[in-house]
C-alpha cells in the first residue's frame, strides 16, 4: 500500500512503473481509479528503456570494422546478434523510460480489466471484479507462469460515493488481502491523507508492505544545502514496511528514505538518502514517523 | 504572487491536463477570503475581456451575495459590464437556493414574490442546490452559452464552497469540483472557504482537490484566552486591516512553491507586499532589553566599509600583529557592534573602524600572549 501526499502525484509513477511492468511481462492487469474513464491512464504508461544489450548490438557494425585484422572473431559477433534477435522476450527490468509511451499493443490486449470507482455507490462492484479476476489466477495447481497484477489508484478519493464508509473500506481491504494470498497475484493500493487517524493506523496495519511519498518543496534553501543533487528529487519516498510472508526473519533495510528523481526526466531513479540516528521508542504510527515535515518552517529533518 | 496566482489562472489548463483549481481559504482571525476572491475575480475577468487569457468567459456561481454584488464589483473596477454581456454569466444560487419562492408563488396563485431586480440577461436563477448533477449540467450549459462548444474553455468561480456543502455532502461535492476540473472546456476554477465552519477532513479534501491553495493568516498571533487584553487589542485592531498571505502552488514536476505575502485591507481595495524581513515585523513585539539589538544605517554603512584582517594583508603594508596588551582607542567614539565578537584588530583604513575597549586598563593583558599570525593590525 502506498500512502499519497496531498500535493504531489509521486504515487502515479510507482504505479506506472507497475503497470507497465506488468504488462511487458504479459501479465493481466486490473486497474481501478477514480476517473471517469480509467483506460485513458493506460495511455500514459512508459516504455521500457533500452537495455544495456540492445545498446550493444547497435555499436556491433563498428566493432566489426574494427576486426579487420583479427577478422577470424567476426563470426562469433554474427552468432551472438541472431542469437539475440531470436530472443525477443523482454527480460525483467525495472526500468522505464517515462517519455515513451508503451506500444499499443500492450494496451489493447483483452487481459486488462478498468474499474471507474467514482459513480460506485458501495464497493460491491469493486470486489466482484477483483474476485472474476483473480480466479484466474488459482494457486493450487503448481505453476507460477501467470501471475496477476491488480493496481488500485486513490482508493478513498474523496469523490467516491463510498469515500466515508470507513468500516466497508477496510472490509474490503482485508478481503482482497485475502484472495491475493490465496491466488498468484499482487496487489498495490494507493490512498491519499484523508482519513481519520484511527482509520489510517488500521490500513497501515493491513499492509504487507507500506510505502509512502512526500512532496518536496521548491526552492528550499535548507534542503539544498542538506542534499547532493536537491534540484533533480521531486520528492520522497519511504519504505516503513517490507512484506515478510512465510518467514520470521526480519528485513533491516539499509535505507528507508529514498529520493525520487528523474533523470533527463524520463528514467524514475530511486536513490538512497543518509539515515540520521532515529529514536527507537518513538512508537509514532508511520504516517508521521521521523517527524519529517514538508513545510520549511520547521525545518524538521528526521530521516 | 498574487500575480502568480492570476497568472496561473489566466493561463489555464494544458490538453489533457485538470484545469488548475484555486482554493481561497481564511478563518475569522483574518477574514479577507472574500476580498482576495473579489481581487482575483476582477483580474481574472479584465483578462478575458482583454484576451490575454486561456479562457474566453467566466461563469460565477454565486451562492453567499447577489448577482448584483458582482455586476457592482466589475462596474467599480472599471469593466464594461454593458459591452461584456457575453463574457460573463452569473448563475445566482443565493436568491432561491431551495426553490422554496417558486413553490410559494406556485402553491398561492400569486404572481412571483421576488423583489429583486432582476438584472438582465446576466444572471440565472438556480433552485435546486442539493443536486450536484443538475448544478453541474447548468454551469456547463452556461459556460457553453458564452464561448459556444468545441475547444473554447471558460472560467468558474464559486462564492462559496461553503454554501454548498451545508446543502450536499462532502463526496458530491468533491466529485462535483473533480468532474469541472476534468472537463474538456474548463479553463481553470476557484472558490471562497471559510475553513472555521468545517471540520478539518473538510478542509483537507478541497485542498486535496486544488492545484493552489492560497491561505490568510493574521499577521500577529494572538494569545489564547486574553481576548480582553489591553496588549492583545493593539494586536487585534492590526490584524483588522492586514494580514498574511500564504500560497502553496502544486507544481507539475510534483514539487511544492511555498510563497508569502503581506496584504492590506483598504477602502479602494486590497494590496499585495512582499513580507518584510522578519526584524522590521517584530520591532514592535521584540522585548526590551538592555542593549541594542538592532544596526542603524550609519553603523550598518560603517560595518560594511570595515577592511577585514585577511582583506588588507599582502598589500605592501607591514603587517602589526595585535598582541592583547594595548587597547588602542582612534578615530571617533561608536557603541560596540553587539553583533561583531570581540575581534581584536585594530583597522586604520580612513572608513571603516572597529574600536576594541578593554574593560578596564588595569586588567591583566589577555591570555593569548601568543596569537594568531594573522591577527594583524
Amino acid at each position: 500500500m502506498v500512502m499519497e501526499d496531498a500535493e504531489a502525484p509521486h504515487h502515479m509513477l510507482l504505479l506506472r512503473n507497475f503497470m507497465a511492468q506488468g504488462l511487458v511481462l504479459g501479465q493481466p492487469l486490473l486497474y481501478s481509479s477514480p476517473a471517469r474513464d480509467p483506460r485513458g491512464f493506460l495511455g500514459t504508461l512508459p516504455s521500457p528503456a533500452a537495455s544495456k544489450d540492445d545498446k550493444s548490438r547497435e555499436r556491433d557494425p563498428d566493432q566489426e570494422k574494427g576486426l579487420r585484422i583479427a577478422w577470424q572473431y567476426k563470426k562469433y559477433l554474427g552468432e551472438s546478434q541472431l542469437d539475440g534477435q531470436r530472443d525477443s522476450k523482454h527480460e525483467y527490468s525495472n526500468e522505464f523510460d517515462l517519455r515513451k509511451p508503451l506500444e499499443r499493443h500492450f494496451i489493447n490486449g483483452p487481459r486488462i480489466d478498468c474499474v471507474s470507482i467514482q459513480d460506485c455507490p458501495d464497493l460491491s462492484t469493486l470486489r466482484d471484479r477483483c474476485a472474476t479476476f483473480l480466479s484466474q489466477f488459482p494457486r493450487n495447481d503448481g505453476s507460477i507462469s501467470c501471475a496477476g497484477r491488480i493496481a488500485i489508484q486513490s482508493f478513498c478519493a474523496p469523490q467516491c460515493a463510498y469515500s466515508n464508509m470507513e468500516w466497508d473500506m477496510l472490509s474490503f481491504i482485508r478481503y482482497l488481502k485475502s484472495m491475493v494470498r490465496s491466488s498468484n497475484s499482487v496487489a498495490i493500493i494507493t490512498f491519499p491523507p484523508l482519513l481519520s487517524p484511527s482509520f489510517c493506523k488500521r490500513w497501515q496495519h493491513m499492509a504487507d508492505t507500506l510505502l509512502s511519498v512526500k512532496a518536496i518543496q521548491d526552492e528550499d534553501k535548507e534542503l539544498a544545502q542538506l542534499l547532493t543533487g536537491y534540484q533533480d528529487m521531486v520528492g520522497f519516498l519511504n519504505v516503513h514496511k517490507v512484506a515478510r510472508i512465510n518467514t520470521q526473519v526480519p528485513v533491516i533495510l539499509e535505507a528507508t528514505t529514498f529520493s525520487i528523481k528523474l533523470q533527463k526526466r524520463r528514467y524514475l531513479v530511486l536513490e538512497c538518502l543518509n539515515q540520521a540516528p532515529v529514536d527507537g521508542s518513538s512508537g509514532t504510527s508511520y504516517g508521521t514517523s521521523g517527524g519529517w515535515s514538508s513545510s520549511s518552517k520547521t525545518g524538521n529533518l528526521d530521516f | 504572487m498574487a500575480e502568480s496566482i492570476c497568472r496561473a489562472l489566466r493561463d489555464g489548463a494544458l490538453e489533457g491536463e485538470l484545469a488548475p483549481a484555486l482554493t481561497i481559504k481564511d478563518s475569522v482571525a483574518s477574514p479577507f477570503a472574500l476580498q482576495v476572491f473579489s481581487h482575483v475575480l476582477s483580474q481574472l475577468f479584465s483578462s478575458i475581456l482583454a484576451g490575454k487569457s486561456q479562457s474566453r468567459g467566466l461563469v460565477v456561481v454565486s451562492f453567499s451575495r447577489s448577482p448584483s454584488f458582482y455586476l457592482d464589483l466589475l462596474k467599480n473596477k472599471g469593466t464594461d459590464i454593458a459591452s461584456s454581456n457575453n463574457q460573463i454569466q452569473i448563475l445566482d444560487c443565493y436568491s432561491d437556493p431551495l426553490g422554496w419562492k417558486d413553490q410559494l408563488a406556485g402553491s398561492r396563485n400569486f404572481t412571483a414574490l421576488s423583489n429583486e431586480v432582476l438584472v438582465s440577461s446576466t444572471a440565472i436563477v438556480f433552485r435546486e442546490v442539493k443536486h450536484m448533477d443538475k448544478l453541474y449540467n447548468s454551469i456547463i450549459e452556461l459556460g457553453k452559452g458564452l464561448v459556444g462548444g468545441g475547444k473554447i474553455r471558460f472560467s468558474i468561480a464559486i462564492d462559496s464552497v461553503d454554501e454548498m456543502l451545508r446543502h450536499a455532502p462532502v463526496s458530491s461535492v468533491a466529485r462535483f469540483l473533480s468532474n469541472l476540473r476534468s472537463h474538456d472546456q474548463i479553463s481553470s476554477i476557484f472558490w471562497l472557504l471559510h475553513s472555521d465552519l468545517h471540520e478539518a477532513r473538510v478542509t483537507a479534501v478541497l485542498e486535496y482537490l486544488s492545484s493552489i491553495v492560497a491561505s490568510l493568516e493574521p499577521s500577529h498571533q494572538l494569545a489564547n484566552g486574553q481576548r480582553g487584553d489591553l496588549e492583545n487589542f493593539s494586536l487585534i485592531k492590526h490584524n483588522s486591516k492586514k494580514g498574511k498571505f500564504h500560497v502553496r502552488f502544486k507544481k507539475r514536476n510534483g514539487r511544492v512553491r511555498v510563497m508569502s505575502e503581506e496584504v492590506h485591507i483598504e477602502l479602494s481595495g486590497i494590496n499585495f507586499t512582499s513580507l518584510p524581513s522578519e526584524g522590521a515585523i517584530n520591532q514592535g513585539l521584540v522585548p526590551k532589553v538592555q542593549f541594542s539589538l538592532q544596526l542603524s544605517e550609519k553603523e550598518r554603512i560603517d560595518k560594511a566599509n570595515v577592511v577585514l584582517p585577511f582583506e588588507h594583508q599582502g598589500n605592501g603594508k607591514p603587517i602589526q600583529i595585535y598582541d592583547g596588551r594595548r587597547s588602542l582607542v582612534d578615530g571617533k567614539h561608536e557603541r560596540p557592534f553587539a553583533a561583531v565578537e570581540n575581534v581584536q584588530t585594530n583597522e586604520n583604513c580612513g572608513s571603516g573602524e572597529i574600536i576594541y575597549y578593554r574593560d578596564s586598563d588595569d586588567e591583566m593583558p589577555d591570555s593569548d600572549e601568543d596569537p594568531d599570525d594573522d591577527l594583524d593590525i
